[in-house]
């Protein structure tokens, strides 16, 4: 690691803090999109700026940018405000217009100059640290200049720190207001002016983030960490924490996996969030395929390395060429060695992430009609006392059972002591006629109270 | 048109989503083919836009995460996928990578006539789907458990619904481009919301307004001179939007306010002759003169409201004095009664 890459890094990681943070509110209070229109009007703002003062790296910009996003935020909220259209069609007709005035301003007057959508619209950081802080410069002196490191982390930075002062001052005012505005204003602090703070700092984070990673990717960065904190825990302490680490995680691999690809920094930012994102959606699927990937992944790499140094004309193959040429040098034990690594990591994985996704809910749902049927059987031999309705063959026909599945019900009960069988004559036990009061309560009482300490009984016959 | 669909299922930034989603299936098509086709870049864009819906449904669905999320997610990741890609393919060696994102921004301009008929194509079949589950549709549209209870296969109508919006967004692209397809799809039907309650003039107005912004916009754009096609189409949708908001006659806001000042002057002239009515009562002949000076103090009383009285012929005015005419002493007795009719009615 050169000193450019510790900085690259960095900046990353500041800016995914930065982001995550008030991305954070931003999913919980249902506005992320906010968020894309935000990132979207400030080229308006960037365009207005660059008339004004004719010069890209003034802090001007960023003062019109971040200005720019909480118009975006007033105007928005004025739309939906007049009723007349939905509050994600008012933001799907806000930015747009400002974009486009944005854009036409451009193509207007700024034909000749170095100011393209290309070049707002798709940020780069591999220049950001050679682009370094100067001040106390004298006119005409080269080199008078007291360089105080990149430019980016000084931007980057502070925002981060103002972010910070404001969270932890306004900490439980945020969170009282996110959650239930109505009592916030009781309390007396306006949810309004919470409101528009929250979205001042996102839109200023928004305007420094753009910079570094692009707009897009900064509501990859802002959206993404707190989504999959979200799924993780309701506690919002732990979820700012969470969603902090998700961006730093995936700031730095993102970094190494842009290094090895010889891609963008913010591309691969992104597809990390994106997997990071699957792993908690969809667990099981997604961790057997990411190690399977990982797996394969280095197995490539070292081959490839090896091609690159050793087989003269590989570097001009095309690109699915080279693909199958380093498969074609795959041995048997590459293969098991893969397997071996991905069923170590998957497993490790989905014992680290929560329980859920297709094939987890399949269980679930499986596990639940178990317990239902256990039910109706037991109610079903409650309610009669005649031995003809007892009869284990009966239940097929009565309560339209395949075989198969009543037997596997009776063994169930059996196992659990619930009923007892004489002759293919089933009766209950104590313990089951307990249970089987209990159940009726349980699905009598509609207070969902009553039910919470009833529930615990009924996870105990699970499985 | 599709567009109406979008609005009213609070769909509305589906447009963005997808049309941002897409590029990732650009990006792959090209990896495979390692040639620029734009039927089969098409054809990524629009398998990935597809993968993009259903990840969003999926979200919503299965997780506590709201829409709006799951909309962001799927927009950013997949969008910064494409970018990864993209940026990957840039470095390859022999790639013919130029003009890959000019589907970003769009170019009417470089339409071929395949492209246009491809898209009247296109617009000619989902007018057809549109017209044979027209019934299907708007039953699911406004209340989707009464459609399944009805036996039609609500997901089936669902996808059939949303293939449709993908479709014609993949096509979009290449004219506006990925940002401002999200307010074509939008714009036209907004203001077409504006005018009426019913889908059908909905549907045929929103069809009127996107063609006459992008008639308008394409010929501004050519008439001024180096303006982008796209931007210029938006800009007089906007336009459109904004006029529809101040300038219908029953959602709109100037006939709202006007409503308003009038029911306003409606209750104080109700307020100021139930107050005359409180005093006349006292007094043995109803026409009694009284000054106009004890009305100062109530609240709701203005000159206005009184020449309206007078207008009325409720009261008459004699100098300084004002006095109350039978037919006035009658209205204010069943304004009570009178207003609770109305309300109840």
């Amino acid at each position: 690691m050169n000193s450019a890459q510790i900085i690259i890094q960095i900046i990353v990681a500041l800016v995914a803090v930065a982001c995550a943070i008030p991305g954070t509110f931003l999913v919980l209070r249902k506005m992320s999109l906010i968020s894309d229109a935000i990132s979207h009007s400030i080229l308006l703002g960037i365009v207005i700026g660059f008339f004004i003062v004719e010069d890209t790296s003034s802090p001007l910009l960023i003062v019109l940018a971040a200005l720019a996003g909480v118009v975006t935020v007033i105007l928005v909220e004025f739309i939906q405000k007049t009723g007349l259209v939905k509050a994600d069609t008012a933001i799907g007709l806000v930015f747009p217009a400002l974009f486009s005035i944005g854009v036409i301003l451009i193509s207007k007057n700024a034909n000749d100059v170095h100011l393209d959508i290309d070049s707002v619209m798709v940020g780069d950081l591999s220049l950001a640290p050679f682009d370094p802080l100067l001040i106390n410069c004298t006119e005409g002196i080269a080199d008078s200049c007291i360089n105080l490191g990149p430019k980016a982390i000084w931007v980057i930075g502070i925002i981060l720190i103002i972010t910070l002062v404001l969270l932890f001052m306004f900490f439980k005012e945020l969170k009282v207001s996110t959650f239930d505005p109505g009592l916030a204003a009781a309390l007396g602090f306006s949810p309004i002016i919470m409101h528009y703070g929250l979205m001042t700092v996102s839109s200023v984070t928004i305007v420094g983030a753009f910079d570094a990673v692009g707009p897009i990717l900064v509501v990859a960065l802002m959206i993404a960490p707190a989504a999959t904190a979200y799924l993780f825990t309701k506690d919002l302490k732990k979820m700012l924490l969470l969603s902090c680490f998700f961006g730093v995680f995936a700031a730095i691999s993102g970094y190494w996996l842009a290094h090895l690809l010889d891609a963008s920094i913010s591309g691969s930012m992104t597809t990390v969030l994106a997997i990071l994102f699957l792993l908690v959606y969809e667990p099981i699927i997604t961790s057997i395929l990411v190690s399977l990937a990982i797996g394969t992944g280095t197995i490539f790499y070292q081959y490839y390395e090896y091609l690159v140094a050793n087989e003269i004309g590989f570097e001009q193959l095309l690109l699915g060429e080279k693909i199958k040429t380093v498969f074609t040098q795959f041995v048997t034990l590459d293969y098991i060695y893969i397997l071996v690594i991905a069923a170590i990591l998957s497993a490790l994985l989905m014992y680290i992430l929560p329980k859920r996704g297709v094939i987890f809910g399949y269980y679930k749902v499986r596990q639940q009609k178990t317990e239902i049927m256990l039910l109706v059987f037991l109610l079903h031999i409650r309610n009669h006392s005649e031995e003809s309705e007892r009869h284990v063959k009966h239940l097929n026909e009565h309560i339209n059972w395949q075989r198969i599945r009543s037997k596997s019900i009776v063994e169930l009960a059996l196992k659990n002591n619930m009923i007892t069988v004489e002759d293919k004559i089933i009766s209950l036990t104590t313990k089951g006629e307990e249970f089987t009061e209990k159940a009726i309560d349980y699905i009598i009482t509609n207070k969902d109270t009553e039910i919470e300490e009833m529930k615990d009984d009924f996870f105990l016959f699970r499985g | 048109m599709l567009g109406s669909f979008a609005v009213l299922r609070k769909q509305s930034l589906l447009g963005d989503a997808i049309s941002h989603a897409a590029l990732p299936g650009i990006a792959i098509a090209f990896l495979i083919i390692g040639v620029k086709d734009s039927n089969l870049f098409l054809l990524g864009a629009l398998i990935s836009g597809l993968i993009g819906t259903f990840w969003i449904r999926g979200i919503t669905k299965n997780t506590h995460l709201k829409s709006d999320t799951a909309l962001g997610l799927t927009l950013s990741l997949f969008f910064g996928f494409g970018m990864l890609l993209l940026t990957f393919i840039q470095k390859q060696p022999n790639a013919s990578q130029a003009g890959l994102d000019t589907y970003l921004f769009g170019q009417a301009a470089t339409l071929l006539i395949e492209d246009v008929w491809l898209i009247a194509i296109v617009a000619g079949i989902s007018l057809l789907i549109l017209l044979v589950f027209w019934k299907e549709f708007k039953i699911l549209l406004f209340d989707e458990d009464y459609t399944k209870t009805l036996g039609f296969n609500t997901n089936f109508i669902d996808i059939l619904i949303t293939t449709f919006i993908v479709i014609t967004i993949v096509l979009g692209l290449q004219t506006v481009g990925v940002i401002l397809m999200s307010a074509m799809l939008l714009a036209p039907a907004a203001a077409a919301r504006q005018w009426t309650n019913s889908l059908g003039v909905m549907v045929v107005l929103a069809a009127i307004f996107g063609a006459f912004s992008g008639v308008v916009g394409t010929g501004i754009s050519t008439v001024v001179g180096n303006l982008s096609t796209g931007p210029v189409i938006v800009l007089v949708a906007a336009s459109i939007v904004f006029i529809s908001f101040i300038f219908s006659p029953k959602r709109g806001l100037l006939f709202r306010e006007i409503r308003f000042r009038k029911n306003r002057n409606n209750i104080k002239m109700q307020k100021t002759l139930a107050f005359m009515y409180g005093i006349a009562k006292t007094h043995e002949n109803i026409s009694h003169p009284h000054t106009i000076k004890i009305l100062n103090d109530f609240q709701g009383f203005s000159k206005r409201s009184l020449q309206e009285l007078v207008d009325f012929n409720y009261v008459k005015i004699n100098g300084q004095q004002w006095s109350m005419t039978q037919e006035g002493y009658e209205k204010a007795a069943n304004l009570y009664d009178q207003q609770i009719k109305d309300t109840h009615e």
